[in-house]
């Protein structure tokens, strides 16, 4: 089922996209649902999708050899995942996993690095300027998260 | 503030009940032998007969005047000499000290707070302090977060709040168990989760150097001003009279022109996360 324009404008990550841009993801996105504790997808996996959960809870974590998986933390509603599924060689580090009943945008990766890249469709540099700023965001929130946490865990 | 003239002198307070919260963190219920208040945020001193004295931030509602509450993490020799006392012991409190949190600032706002570890502390007697004065405030919102499950201290009291209209509490560990089932990781992490209205807001600040480091630049990028970030600063306070300069930071004295500041009031100042 293709997403409507108000599913995007209600997230933290889309609230600043124009109709015309949203539009245009909306044409490359899907909605899919996740049942509680359905596995989205794996750590080390090519992905074909990015993903901004619009309802439920999602734990991201990490599996290391002989050990169960580690929890490390939970992506909030209007959030994006799977942002490595359009940086090059589009494979998961982390897996992440539905921890109450899940809904999603999926975006195309490969259709919307092409918008990115303004090789097809708006012909406007904007929008991939737009987005990948978002995108950098969401890694240097990722990044200060993480030293955050490594300060913790060290007692520091 | 008591009647006592001496400010370096300490009032006796009698330890009524010692609450264990948490492996490392109890709460220490007193009864000073005088009417004591204090005004949300204000820290006192207090001395343990022959050991030491140590700066700490009340975590009891500043509406009750019989008894006092602190919440004590067990860290160096005096916390640790506290951590073996029992009801029955006596105490010494100085103050209150230095400036609280301007409570009359915060009316008609959503009031978002992002607390870690033992900076619950003092956030649950400004938690206190608003639920008396809830009908002139739109929202509280408590962010919180620990290391572990077992490390979330106030758990009667956060069910408790849980219930109360108009405040909402999420709460976040880094190392979850099996039985956890808010979120997971850092306190910053919960900032995604919150929905506020950014203009008629206040954040607060409060809980290790890293947390507020940290929670400030999440605060600044989801558009809060300097001046709406309020920031609960522990530095070594010592006379809390601003005379030793054990808590100097830039122009201020943590004692006495703190401990609570606005960003706007800090952001200049060198070295305010270590």
């Amino acid at each position: 089922m293709k997403p409507k324009i108000e599913d995007f404008k209600n997230t933290r990550f889309f609230e600043n996209f124009n109709d015309k841009h949203l539009e245009m993801i909306a044409n490359i996105s899907s909605i899919k649902k996740f049942k509680v504790e359905e596995i989205i997808f794996e750590q080390y996996k090519e992905l074909s999708e990015l993903y901004v959960l619009l309802e439920g809870s999602i734990s991201l974590g990490i599996s290391l050899p002989q050990r169960k998986r580690i929890h490390l933390s939970t992506i909030e509603e209007g959030q994006l995942f799977s942002w490595t599924a359009v940086f090059h060689p589009y494979i998961s580090t982390a897996w992440v996993m539905a921890v109450t009943p899940v809904k999603v945008i999926a975006i195309d990766a490969k259709k919307i690095q092409k918008e990115i890249n303004n090789a097809s469709g708006l012909n406007d540099c904007e929008f991939g300027f737009k987005f990948m700023k978002k995108i950098a965001q969401t890694v240097s929130h990722r990044l200060n998260d993480t030293r955050f946490q490594l300060i913790n865990q060290l007692s520091l | 503030m008591s009647d006592n003239p001496n400010i370096y002198k300490p009032i006796r307070a009698k330890l009524l009940e010692v609450i264990t919260e948490s492996p490392t963190i109890k709460t220490f219920v007193m009864e000073p032998e005088e009417d004591f208040s204090f005004k949300t945020g204000e820290f006192i001193e207090l001395t343990v007969d022959g050991i030491g004295e140590a700066p700490f931030t009340p975590s009891s509602s500043p509406l009750e005047t019989k008894k006092i509450e602190v919440t004590v993490m067990k860290t160096g020799y005096v916390t640790e000499y506290m951590h073996n006392m029992k009801a029955g012991e006596t105490l010494g409190i100085r103050g209150p000290f230095g400036r609280g949190y301007p409570i009359e600032k915060f009316y008609d706002k959503e009031v978002l707070i992002l607390g870690g570890g033992c900076g619950f502390a003092p956030i649950r007697s400004l938690l206190y302090s608003l639920a008396a004065i809830s009908d002139k405030l739109r929202k509280v919102t408590l962010c919180y977060g620990s290391k572990t499950p077992d490390e979330c201290i106030y758990k009667p009291y956060v069910e408790q709040l849980r219930n109360t209209p108009k405040f909402e509490v999420l709460r976040t560990v880094d190392i979850p168990d099996e039985t956890w089932n808010e979120s997971v990781g850092v306190a910053t992490v919960l900032l995604d989760k919150v929905k506020v209205d950014i203009k008629n807001s206040v954040a607060v600040c409060c809980g290790p150097p890293i947390m507020m480091k940290f929670g400030t630049i999440r605060l600044l990028e989801l558009g809060f001003n300097d001046d709406q970030i309020y920031l609960s600063m522990e530095k070594n306070m010592s006379c809390g009279l601003g005379k030793c300069g054990h808590c100097m930071m830039g122009k201020y004295f943590v004692c006495k022109d703190g401990p609570v500041f606005t960003y706007d009031e800090l952001k200049n100042t060198p070295s305010i996360w270590e």
